[in-house]
């Protein structure tokens, strides 16, 4: 994964006033810490640092004026719950050939045996792998399986140097029977006559003529 | 419908409607989700009525999860009633829901049937909603 090169500005007020000052000179507040070093209170610029954290996990060489260069990794995107822009970012610094934890999507493909469901129980998986080579994600192939079959953290096919961090019995991937048209049916009449919601008859078009002239 | 089995007071004060939701603002369990743009209460036959016209969209295909729980009673005093002589009795179970929280969550479908399915359970719900998806969703 390439880095971003991104050009940070060192804080030194605090506090909600001072972040809401920055977020409105379309700049993003941070903090950068670890490997034991005192935390860093930075502030980002908005567009870029947006642009860069579209990336899941994306590997980011922070430039703060008047210091070296620190590498560095998103360890939390606070985001405001409707508008999607970012309020803050947590960065943990880290090294090259250092080996870190996180989570990596999983994506789904094929499709499995017909009258089955596909649940993705776990839409990501937390791995441990050298910080300058995260993997984008693992792709779970469920072509043709049957109900009943499930894949586990064990299961995955991980990219080399990448090694699973969670409990290799972890559910990934469960397939169930879908439930027959039949049983789908009388849950719903049962659900809209309990909540009394009454559903208007389709007119049937394709009456006899000699029926309707009478 | 969703209704309480047990409740420490029967008759309880109007929760608040203002501010925003502190958790549940993302997707959890599905890959498509609606998402409330303001703060509402949200009756048991509301969540049940989306529920159902999701359901019928989706079919068999895909599975639903309800985030919210109606768990507060809200009273209503008998109509031509003075005012005064205690306060009335339940008569709604409400989920108080803020803005940013997901509602529902659905999976197992592809994204233009979930759209629909969400869009019709969205015309149930007395707010304004949007339907949100996993993979323009956060890092």
């Amino acid at each position: 994964m390439a880095e971003v090169k991104i050009q940070a500005e060192s804080r030194t007020e605090f506090g909600k006033g001072a972040a809401r000052r920055i977020r409105r000179d379309n700049k993003v507040p941070a903090v950068l810490y670890g490997h034991g070093t005192d935390p860093v209170h930075i502030s980002l610029p908005g567009h870029d640092t947006m642009l860069a954290l579209k990336t899941a996990n994306a590997l980011m060489l922070i430039e703060v004026e008047g210091s070296e260069s620190l590498l560095a990794l998103p360890k939390q995107v606070q985001r405001d719950p409707i508008k999607g822009f970012i309020e803050h970012v947590d960065l943990v610094i880290v090294k090259r050939g250092e080996k870190v934890q996180v989570d990596i999507a999983v994506h789904v493909e094929g499709d499995a045996a017909s009258e089955t469901l596909v649940v993705l129980e776990n839409a990501s998986v937390l791995v441990e792998a050298e910080a300058t080579h995260i993997p984008d994600g693992v792709v779970v192939s469920v072509e043709g399986l049957e109900a009943g079959a499930q894949i586990h953290a064990s299961d995955l096919q991980l990219p080399a140097g990448t090694t699973l961090a969670v409990e290799p019995d972890t559910l990934i991937v469960n397939v169930t029977a879908a439930a027959t048209a039949e049983q789908l049916d009388a849950e719903l009449a049962e659900a809209e006559a309990e909540a009394g919601i009454e559903r208007a008859e389709p007119e049937s078009t394709d009456e006899p003529v000699a029926a309707s002239a009478e | 419908m969703l209704i309480p089995r047990k409740v420490k007071h029967r008759k309880q004060h109007h929760p608040k409607r203002s501010g925003a939701a502190k958790g549940g603002t993302s997707l959890a369990f599905g890959d498509f989700g609606i998402q409330a743009l303001e703060s509402h209460y949200v009756t048991n036959r509301q969540i049940e009525s989306a529920r159902i016209a999701m359901t019928r969209h989706i079919k068999r295909g895909g599975k639903v999860w309800i985030n919210i729980y109606p768990d507060r009673p809200l009273t209503k005093k008998p109509a031509e009633t003075r005012m005064g002589s205690g306060k009335g009795s339940p008569e709604w179970w409400i989920a108080n829901v803020k803005s940013g929280r997901v509602m529902f969550e659905l999976s197992g479908v592809d994204e233009q049937i979930a759209r629909e399915a969400m869009r019709r359970a969205i015309h149930k719900l007395p707010m304004k909603c949007k339907f949100i998806t996993r993979e323009a969703g956060e890092n």
